[in-house]
């Protein structure tokens, strides 16, 4: 630091090595993730050195798994994956276009020009790209054809679109079970994600209700009820000693056994009122009874339930409290001082499923299908990752969809519109900005021109037959992977979200930006990132 | 009656080096050929499962979590119940051309490892083959002997095993670790699995690094437990390794690393001893050291035994067998104790740390009678394993646990019996007795409970051979040496937890290196002045608890 004080030199040569590290960083990272864009990119296994297995293409899954040294890689997947949390999707997106924004300053930096300069003209370009996003958006009504494009395009970049079509499927099929009618926001945690490890099912369903991941404990209860009130309850029904039993203050076993026969009487009480419920709702009725509890139920007090022929589970999960609440009705009870039948749930069907030492409890046909589960089955741990991270970007696709209430056409339609509106548009910015301008328009091609070398086309050929369509065709332009040829995303079906886009445009001008200014930034000290 | 359950929590690298030798311990001290039922009542800490092939798995009813890079060899999901087919790229649903396999170099097993999972090597071999593992051991799966349920090993991704660059160094780290997904919803899902699989839960062992991240994390986990199963015992115990590589200081800078990260440990103990008298019923600080903090100081010494205190692996074997031996209060198949009895005897009066205690091995000469050798014993029966507290003999609750003297040692039968029938002991008819009725003659106004068992602690491979030549195969001392290349199999081992008021003393000696520490200094703990202050109040409070104002 001293030496650099001295000599201001010192200080720019400082500046100029930091940036060329900072490019070749963003450069490095680009190379490693440039693979996985867009539906034909690479899958990637990675087998860590005990043998687990990770199986991915989703950029954000990716960027976890890898080990990042390098600070500025690490400044740019952190920025990717603030991407990922804001809206679930778009990480490799953001990677490719940091990268590609560094690249193209790079030449004209090469050329001397100063990097506040070419950050002006990304700002600039932002704004015009802004204002292009806009006019490229599609309206959308909010109807399941819509849903599943939109569902389908996503899914089809994660898992093999076979599986991708039927995920797609549940995703929507989910969405709308549990979307309220009056616009309010959907809440994802309605939908429960219930993975079932098994040999040789692969497939993966949507239950109208709710799958629990417990069954009950006691060999003589029921395996299946259907026409069932449901109990759910928050109360135990386990005897536990309330006096502690003092290592120096002996008892006799009398004694012990006196007390333990109080104790238990009090938790038989409890039990009795339930019996006593049960019995009064369902006596003479083809009713049935189940007793869904988030507290213990010790065997003695299941013993009684199953002698009743009622089915009993203990320790539910405090959500799915909440959630058989709303599908079955009733109300979700801490005592059972006033236990009457408008307290009670109710499901056309209850029954267990056992696999292994697993049991799973599906309640069916509730009154209210407002909650629903996905039902994942799979070979092992890796593959019901893989879906189930698939499962999570397929709803906040169709989720982010639906607050947007718009989509944009994909397959590089964007980036080809904006490239063009801002190559038209740059002259009427003044001066060297411009050259910033003119880099960014460039760098946004990295999209469309990854898309095509992931499919094996020629990028020079492919952009400039997509360019060439674009000049003449009014409608978006994308590339058609399979073909190599110019298409609409929109008789295609592919859209992408408009929230992933702009939060993109946002971000990657930013950072880019940050990372070029990298000698005012060591003067200031940490940027902050997030938010 | 069915078992009364116990779900053992495990966070942190040296608390997994710990719970790795006390499940060892266990798991070697199964008997399966005995014709006499096992005295322990091994379903309390271990579940019977089922896995894929059929097969009927028994496996420690555990969750434990650890930083990224720390498993070496061991796959998250163990091997009992094998998915795990070899990795290969075709059996991945994608276009074949397009999927890129990146594979990691295999971890190499070290022999141990390779001769345990080796069918054509007998076990009795793997227990006497010398492994020096004291060289091979880097990290606690190196020696792991039991296999676990695909359930109980936790990694967290966030953060890297012995990574300088972002260390989980504080308190902080750890509770807003607690925060995320994983935790929130998946490791909050298996202990509701494990709970919900218990027909008569006593409660909850959390045995937890309080030096790093892991004293948030631990401290976070508590307080959920707590919420979610309100009247379960939650025994903590906190440990403190006895070594810490940056005490090894070289240069200036390295020193002044080292002592900012003794403060940092001093600010997690601090912040997670307060959580724990919150969310707990009891906790017992641990270390084989004598001052746990700023630095863990002296090693302690125990009779015939020699240890590297720079190897966690041999600390932690130390305190591994203090645990297996002290918890058999209520692991015993005919033991009337609960956890949460243990609890409430030891933290009455809001006395909510206790102190831990060793006598390892129980030194007790070959040919001699019980009476014989505590007639014959010279000092304290035992050394306090809690950093700062010496154990004395005046106003105690404790709890004792003798393992390993067999009741046909007790004394002489009455015509052979010479001099002993001289001593008061002599009317004492169990081991229990005996030790009690010591007990009560050197302490004062002390209440002491004692349990018994007839089996000692196994400490065969890869329990680390401690022991001084003089300490025979059956951990007695004889007056032949012990040939080379025999092991130890199994010791006595004496072990208690204790309250009374020099565990003040600790408290006050935590409280005054935490005072002097200015918070705002110490970033990674984004802690505000006043807060930490409140935090220095509440350990006050705490220390108030062990005044000697009232007797027992
Ligand atoms: N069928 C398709 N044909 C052409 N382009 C497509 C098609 N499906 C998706 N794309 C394009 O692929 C890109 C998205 O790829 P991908 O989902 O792999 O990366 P990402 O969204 O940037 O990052 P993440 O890894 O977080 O999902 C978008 O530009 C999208 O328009
Ligand atoms: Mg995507």
């Amino acid at each position: 630091m001293a030496i650099s004080l001295l000599n201001p030199k010192a200080e720019v040569a400082r500046a100029a090595q930091a940036l060329a590290v900072n490019i070749s960083a963003a450069k490095g990272i680009q190379e490693v993730m440039k693979t996985n864009l867009g539906p034909k990119g690479t899958m990637k296994m990675l087998v860590s050195g005990a043998g687990d297995i990770k199986i991915t293409k989703d950029g954000n899954v990716l960027l976890h798994e890898m080990q990042i040294q390098h600070p500025t890689a690490s400044l740019i997947a952190r920025a990717s994956t603030a991407q990922d949390d804001m809206t679930g999707d778009g990480t490799t997106s953001t990677v490719l276009l940091i990268g590609e924004l560094l690249k193209q300053a790079d030449i004209y930096i090469a050329e001397g020009l100063h990097p506040r300069l070419l950050t002006e003209g990304f700002d600039k370009a932002k704004g015009k790209a802004l204002e292009v996003l806009e006019k490229i958006r599609i309206p959308i009504e909010i109807n399941k054809e819509c849903l599943l494009d939109v569902c389908r395009t996503s899914l089809r970049t994660k898992v093999h679109h076979k599986l991708a079509d039927v995920l797609t499927e549940v995703c929507v099929e989910a969405i709308l079970a549990v979307k309220p009618e009056n616009n309010k926001p959907v809440d994802l945690h309605m939908i429960e994600l219930m993975q079932m490890q098994h040999k040789t099912e692969t497939d993966t369903s949507l239950v109208k209700g709710l799958v629990l991941d417990h069954g009950s404990r006691h060999p003589d209860m029921p395996k299946r009820l259907e026409n069932c009130y449901i109990l759910t309850c928050n109360v135990s029904l386990e005897y536990e000693k309330s006096e502690v039993n003092s290592g120096f203050f002996y008892k006799t076993a009398e004694e012990r056994d006196k007390m333990v026969l109080a104790e238990r009487e009090f938790i038989d009480q409890r039990v009795k009122k339930v019996l006593e419920l049960k019995r009064k709702v369902c006596t003479g009725t083809n009713k049935t009874f189940v007793v869904i509890n988030q507290k213990g139920i010790d065997p003695i007090s299941l013993d009684q339930l199953a002698k009743e022929g009622i089915i009993a589970l203990r320790r539910a999960k405090r959500r799915n409290m909440e959630r058989l609440a709303l599908a079955c009705g009733g109300v979700a009870m801490n005592s059972f001082d006033d236990l009457t039948e408008s307290c009670l749930g109710y499901a056309g069907v209850v029954y267990e499923h056992v696999l292994g030492e697993n049991k799973f409890t599906f309640v069916e046909n509730c009154k209210n299908p407002q909650s629903v589960t996905i039902l994942m089955k799979g070979p092992n741990k890796h593959s019901l990752q893989q879906i189930k991270d698939a499962i999570r970007d397929g709803l906040r696709a169709i989720n982010n969809a639906i607050e947007d209430k718009a989509v944009i056409p994909g397959a590089g339609a964007f980036e080809i519109a904006a490239n063009k509106e801002l190559l038209e548009w740059k002259d009427s910015v003044k001066g060297k900005t411009r050259l910033g301008v003119i880099a960014y328009a460039e760098a946004l091609l990295v999209v469309p021109k990854t898309l095509a070398v992931n499919s094996g086309f020629d990028v020079q050929e492919t952009i400039v037959k997509l360019q060439e369509e674009s000049r003449t065709n009014p409608e978006p332009i994308g590339l058609d992977l399979t073909s190599g040829e110019a298409v609409n995303p929109k008789d295609a079906g592919i859209f992408d979200n408009y929230v992933v886009k702009k939060q993109i445009i946002n971000s990657c001008s930013v950072i880019a930006s940050n990372l070029l200014l990298v000698d005012e930034i060591m003067r200031a000290g940490m940027v902050s990132l997030k938010g | 009656m069915s078992s009364k359950e116990i779900l053992t929590l495990q966070f942190g690298h040296y608390a997994n080096f710990i719970g790795t030798h006390w499940w060892n311990i266990q798991e070697l001290g199964f008997d399966y050929h005995s014709t006499q039922p096992s005295e322990i009542d091994h379903e309390v800490l271990f579940r019977e499962g089922l896995n894929p092939k059929g097969q009927i798995t028994f496996t420690p009813r555990l969750l434990l979590v650890d930083l990224k890079g720390s498993l070496k060899t061991l796959p998250e999901e163990g091997d009992l119940y094998g998915t795990n087919s070899a990795p290969s790229p075709s059996s991945v649903n994608w276009d074949e051309n397009k999927v890129e396999f990146q594979e990691k170099q295999c971890e190499p097993k070290n022999d141990f490892q390779k001769d345990l999972n080796n069918a054509n090597i007998e076990a009795i071999v793997v227990q006497n083959k010398q492994y020096n593992l004291e060289k091979n051991v880097q990290v606690w799966s190196d020696y792991l002997y039991s296999r676990f349920h695909p359930r109980t090993v936790n990694i967290v991704n966030e953060f890297k095993h012995c990574n300088e660059e972002n260390p989980f160094e504080s308190y902080t780290l750890g509770t807003s670790l607690w925060k995320s997904d994983f935790f929130n919803d998946e490791f909050t899902d298996k202990i509701r699995n494990y709970i919900e699989e218990c027909d008569q839960l006593q409660g909850f062992h959390v045995l937890t690094d309080c030096t790093n991240g892991f004293s948030g994390l631990s401290s976070a986990c508590l307080e959920h437990v707590r919420d979610e199963f309100d009247r379960k015992s939650v025994l903590v115990l906190p440990v403190i390794p006895s070594y810490f590589p940056d005490n090894d200081f070289k240069t200036p800078a390295e020193q002044v690393h080292s002592i900012m990260s003794d403060s940092a440990r001093v600010i997690n103990m601090l912040l997670s001893f307060n959580s724990y008298r919150e969310h707990s019923n009891l906790f017992v600080p641990l270390c084989v050291s004598q001052d746990g903090w700023r630095q863990p100081g002296i090693p302690k010494q125990f009779y015939h035994t020699e240890y590297q205190y720079k190897l966690p692996y041999h600390s932690s074997a130390i305190l591994a067998a203090a645990l297996e031996t002290i918890t058999l209060k209520y692991r015993l198949k005919n033991s009337h104790f609960n956890l949460p009895d243990i609890c409430a005897d030891l933290s009455a009066h809001g006395r909510q740390i206790a102190a831990g205690s060793l006598c390892f091995p129980f030194s007790f000469n070959e040919d001699a009678s019980f009476i014989d050798c505590l007639d014959q014993w010279e000092g304290p029966l035992y050394t306090s394993i809690t950093p700062r507290v010496s154990i004395g003999n005046k106003r105690l609750m404790q709890h004792l646990v003798l393992r390993g003297v067999p009741e046909s040692r007790l004394k002489r039968a009455g015509d052979k019996a010479g001099k002993q029938k001289d001593m008061a002991a002599y009317k004492c008819n169990t081991i229990r007795e005996m030790l009690e009725f010591y007990l009560s003659c050197s302490t004062y106004a002390t209440a002491s409970n004692v349990t018994t068992m007839e089996k000692g602690v196994t400490v065969k491979n890869p329990f680390p051979d401690l022991f001084d030549k003089s300490i025979g195969i059956n951990g007695n001392v004889t007056a032949t040496q012990r040939l080379e290349n025999t092991g130890v199999e199994s010791i006595p081992v004496l072990a208690g937890v204790h309250s009374g008021n020099e565990i003040g003393e600790m408290i006050e000696s935590l409280y005054d290196e935490a005072r002097k520490l200015k918070i705002a200094r110490f970033h990674q703990f984004a802690v505000e002045r006043d807060e930490y202050e409140e935090s220095l109040n509440d350990l006050l409070f705490l220390r108030d608890n062990y005044e000697d104002t009232y007797l027992v």
